[in-house]
């Protein structure tokens, strides 16, 4: 208990709020709805601002909230927290999931051109100070270090990860050899790390 | 042939991206299985793709969705229903139920501390208020021209235009994607330093119509210089695009030297 508690001193934020989700996984696993309503509360707004940015409609992020959290009751059992927190694991199912939707209403006829304006016109966020505190200076951080990026190893990160494109599907959309996607997406990606290690130490 | 681990290596990055094609994912997800240093590799990368995940603009769901999304875990819970009857109707009036049962207390008291962790970072802020909207509307600035560069190149009328530098830079090259909706992706190597007081400015030439400015380019010191464009959706579409040197701060006609010259090629 000693050590625990000092231990517990030392931890930070990111650290409280990964052992707050394993406990809810857990009781979650067993039922408890408490657990789900806090997990919830906790994620919905960075996994809702993440499918919302990804598939641009209102009424289709809502539908891949859905999907993400019926999946994750599904799976609470199967979490591995060896590989990654509780919030990088929801935060990558959202990604998928969404990428998955966009690519289904791209498979169908393009009608819309509203996205855009749609988005334009949503109301102004209220803000919620004790959610966004969490990563939210890593992600500054982030947008800092990916403004400095030259322009096309940016462009090659972000169509990867938000728009869902393969390194082969940006290589013959910008007329590339896919060395050169390939190369661009690694060297960009490898200055980000940096740029958040440096803010860490 | 087998690829080496450097090779596969080399995909840790595309990997956590989600953009490897699916044969190229299998042969990286069956190496990671079995190969410790792609798996650190993999997790150090986590957390860029993580920051990447919450650098995007936040915006609060429909106070509606809690609902819906809370009684889609009373409907599914399958290790409840498994704890025998009455499991399944315990768990309908859930979504209503746990809005109220939440541990009000606990929870005003963890915001609390985080409140005034808040605070404590707000007045550092404010001492160094000038620079943090600077940094802000920096921020704001770039990620409005990347997504609207993005948009340019997920374009379907994405016109690709390659330029040939000509007598004053012959060594110079550059690539104009342009969407009739939605501007300009420009990027450009080995142009000549600029000598004090001159700019590059980047034309659209119209089949027949004077130039238009598309705008200005500053490159670094290398010589390379890449932007996009906003160029008006109302312009017709480009016979070629062309490079000139002019004063800073350019001009509304061409007066310089052509540095970088092209026509339309292949679309994609």
């Amino acid at each position: 208990m000693g050590l625990l508690a000092v231990v517990a001193g030392f931890r930070t934020d990111a650290e409280d709020v990964q052992a707050e989700d394993v406990d809810c996984l857990r009781r979650l696993a067993s039922g408890d709805g408490d657990a789900a309503v806090r997990l919830y509360d906790r994620h919905a707004r960075a996994l809702y601002s993440l499918i919302l940015r990804i598939v641009g409609d209102e009424g289709d992020a809502e539908d891949v909230m859905q999907e993400v959290f019926a999946q994750a009751w599904r799976q609470a059992s199967r979490y591995d927290p060896s590989r990654g927190a509780v919030a990088a694991w929801l935060l990558m199912m959202a990604r998928t999931r969404a990428i998955d939707r966009l690519r289904a209403r791209q498979a169908r006829p393009v009608t819309d051109t509203l996205g855009d304006e749609h988005l334009a016109a949503l109301p102004a966020d209220t803000r919620d100070a004790a959610a966004d505190m969490i990563g939210a200076e890593q992600a500054r951080r982030v947008q800092r270090a990916l403004g400095a990026l030259p322009l096309f190893q940016r462009l090659a990160i972000e169509l990867a990860y938000y728009e869902g494109l393969t390194q082969r599907e940006i290589a013959e959309r910008l007329e590339e050899p896919l060395g050169t996607v390939k190369t661009r997406m690694r060297s960009g990606l490898l200055k980000l790390r940096e740029a958040l290690a440096e803010g860490r130490s | 042939m087998t690829p080496s681990h450097d090779d596969l290596k080399a995909h840790a990055g595309a990997y956590v991206l989600g953009s490897l094609d699916p044969d190229e994912r299998a042969t990286f997800e069956a190496h990671l299985a079995g190969c410790p240093e792609c798996a650190a590799e993999v997790r150090g990368l986590g957390s860029v793709v993580e920051a990447l995940a919450r650098s995007v603009p936040q915006r609060t769901p429909r106070p509606e969705l809690r609902a819906r999304v809370l009684a889609g875990f009373g409907a599914q819970a399958p290790t409840t229903r498994a704890r025998g009857a009455g499991g399944a109707r315990q768990w309908l009036p859930l979504a209503a139920a746990v809005v109220l049962s939440i541990g009000i207390g606990v929870y005003a008291a963890r915001l609390q501390v985080r409140v005034a962790v808040l605070e404590d970072r707000l007045e550092q802020a404010r001492l160094q208020a000038a620079a943090a909207e600077t940094a802000v509307a920096d921020a704001r600035r770039v990620n409005t021209e990347l997504q609207s560069a993005m948009g340019v190149l997920a374009a379907p009328d994405l016109v690709r235009i390659d330029l040939t530098g000509q007598m004053p830079a012959p060594q110079a090259t550059a690539r104009a994607l342009w969407s009739r909706a939605r501007g300009m992706v420009f990027t450009a190597t080995n142009l000549p330093p600029l000598p004090a007081g001159q700019i590059y400015q980047v034309w659209v030439v119209p089949a027949a119509q004077p130039p238009i400015s598309a705008g200005l380019l500053m490159p670094d010191t290398a010589g390379a210089g890449q932007t996009y464009f906003n160029t008006p959706p109302d312009i017709p579409p480009p016979a070629a695009v062309a490079v000139s040197i002019e004063p800073a701060g350019g001009v509304p006609a061409p007066t310089g030297a052509i540095y970088l010259v092209g026509k339309p090629g292949a679309t994609s």
